[in-house]
């Protein structure tokens, strides 16, 4: 059970296998100066990874979104605007905007869905290297917006995807998506209102459930 | 070779939207390219017949979403039409202004985006949309709303002009004209660009007006047509301006006349600026109840900046009964198949740009 909590691509055998190593080759290093060596440092550092490893993940994740290129409808243009020169969002590490989906964290479906699109949107998502995060940007991709009498429109792209922040706005400005990809990050990190578990995002809690 | 069937689409980041091509290559050349359309459709024109007639606009807005407000005018306009409403003479030539500032704006976008396409990343395309900025800027201090702006009313605006407008209008001309002046020297001398644009994507005189494509498409072409001056609205017939014609019909054309016609733009705000009456430039406020239809059919077409919008409207009292819109960037992409045969599989996507489709307005 340990051994799992440790995560990452190594076992606890191999952590405690590096660990002697190291002593060995410092207390070696040290011995020409008649120095003493405390093994304590090391042993601290591995109790400690064992601990913050979940919170190291949650915050290497949180650090590294990288959002689909991908736009269907109005949206699309305030999300170019977003990557364009008035906002810049290269300087917060945002604009990654890949082409594939499964080199993708984020994805933010701009525009209405209709019920053709659908089950594409919902294949890319499931083509995205998981855990993965859903924006809904602006009205049509929340609740269906203007078009919500229409005959071939998905009310909310909730019904398909889970999502984890919601936009408003018909289209919201590009500040605001900058807002909710920082909100976004807040969550991942589990950090809203002092709730850890109701803080943590839907995508994120899944995977935890699902133990991804 | 064997021909093999290549799918792209409907969600690509080169096809400026939601569209499906189904390309049939042989080698590496193209020898049949098939469009599906129809992932956008969400039935706007029978929405639109459900809604009283000053509640639409919010909906031909979104038809065009990188030049809102020329599907929108068009709309109020063939409303104040089958109304009989006359629009006040300030509104006449702030609209003129306005358009012609979307048409900057949208011309400016495509460039952008194609230029990022065929391979010259992201210079153009910070560029073009620095330009952009300023201009929605105006708009949004104007109308209120940085990207769908609904300031049009019967008859004229939702409300005046800021003081300053005329200075800001003059001031956004020159910034616009001594940047835009710049475009050339980065694209015209760039190997690149010109090796994936000239000569690609040939589309004939005779075949551009068998295909009833209109616009810069179709100027590029070697056919002078602008609904401007063939069937000029609001004050486009004192404006001193020529409408850019090219002969190739390759993409490079198209960038040409469009780089062009942003010019002429900027020539026309500048008279529409110094021709514009001081005064009230408000329209009716939008009522419950508002003036009654004549019942005669209207039909009315304006040029935006993809080509010749048509609305045909047949009023009722207080609502549109049955509204149709010919949309050019539907009519536009129908060349495609034509067009695209012969070149290689890379020249794709740059005629895919040249043609500047936009997938709300051709799926409505």
């Amino acid at each position: 059970m340990e051994d799992e909590e440790i995560g990452a691509p190594y076992t606890k055998a191999q952590f405690l296998n590096a660990e002697q190593e190291m002593s060995m080759l410092t207390e070696q290093s040290l011995k020409p100066y008649g120095k003493e060596y405390a093994p304590a440092m090391f042993s601290r550092l591995s109790d400690i990874a064992r601990i913050k490893m979940k919170d190291i993940i949650k915050w290497g994740r949180s650090n590294s979104l990288w959002p689909l290129q991908f736009g269907l409808a109005c949206c699309a243009m305030e999300l170019m605007d977003f990557g364009a020169a008035r906002i810049d969002a290269e300087r917060k590490g945002y604009l990654l905007f890949r082409g594939t989906p499964r080199q993708c964290d984020v994805m933010i479906v701009a525009g209405w869905v209709t019920k053709s699109v659908a089950p594409k949107v919902k294949r890319l998502y499931e083509q995205m290297s998981k855990p993965s995060y859903v924006i809904a940007y602006g009205e049509c991709a929340t609740s269906g917006g203007p078009w919500w009498e229409s005959y071939n429109i998905i009310k909310g792209i909730d019904q398909v995807l889970p999502v984890d922040i919601y936009v408003a706005g018909c289209p919201p400005r590009p500040e605001n998506l900058f807002g909710a990809l920082m909100k976004l990050q807040e969550r991942i990190r589990g950090k809203i209102a002092g709730y850890t578990t109701r803080g943590l995002s839907e995508n994120l809690r899944r995977a935890e459930i699902e133990g991804i | 070779m064997a021909i093999m069937r290549i799918n792209v689409g409907p969600i690509h980041p080169g096809t400026h939207g939601v569209l499906r091509l189904v390309v049939d290559v042989d080698g590496d050349t193209i020898k049949q390219v098939e469009p599906h359309i129809g992932f956008l459709h969400r039935g706007v024109e029978k929405l639109m017949e459900t809604r009283m007639y000053m509640q639409n606009p919010s909906y031909t807005e979104k038809l065009d979403y990188i030049a809102p407000l020329s599907w929108d005018d068009l709309y109020v306009n063939s409303v104040e039409k089958a109304l009989g409403v006359p629009v006040k003479e300030p509104a006449l030539y702030e609209r003129v202004i306005l358009l012609e500032f979307q048409r900057i704006a949208s011309h400016l976008l495509w460039l952008g985006t194609f230029v990022n396409d065929i391979g010259q990343l992201f210079t153009a395309f910070m560029w073009c949309f620095r330009e952009r900025a300023r201009i929605l800027k105006l708009l949004e201090d104007v109308s209120g709303g940085r990207m769908f702006y609904v300031n049009l009313r019967l008859g004229g605006f939702n409300k005046n002009p800021p003081a300053d407008f005329a200075d800001r209008c003059h001031a956004l001309a020159d910034y616009l004209e001594q940047r835009i002046a710049e475009y050339p020297d980065m694209l015209d001398s760039n190997s690149v660009f010109m090796e994936r644009t000239k000569g690609v994507g040939v589309l004939k005189k005779d075949d551009a007006i068998a295909a009833g494509v209109s616009g810069p498409v179709l100027r590029a072409s070697g056919v002078e047509e602008d609904a401007r001056k063939s069937h000029p609205y609001y004050v486009y017939d004192k404006m001193k301006f020529r409408a850019p014609v090219k002969t190739n019909g390759d993409c490079y054309d198209r960038y040409r006349v469009r780089y062009e016609e942003m010019l002429e733009s900027i020539s026309i705000i500048r008279q529409a600026v110094d021709m514009m009456p001081s005064g009230d430039a408000k329209g009716m406020p939008i009522r419950l109840i508002g003036p009654i239809a004549k019942p005669d059919t209207v039909i009315m077409q304006e040029e935006m900046p993809r080509g010749e919008g048509v609305i045909y409207m047949v009023p009722d009292k207080q609502r549109p009964y049955r509204i149709s819109l010919r949309s050019p960037a539907f009519i536009n992409l129908s060349v495609l198949p034509k067009i695209s045969e012969g070149y290689r599989f890379a020249d794709l996507f740059s005629i895919v740009g040249s043609l500047d489709v936009i997938f709300a307005e051709i799926d409505r």
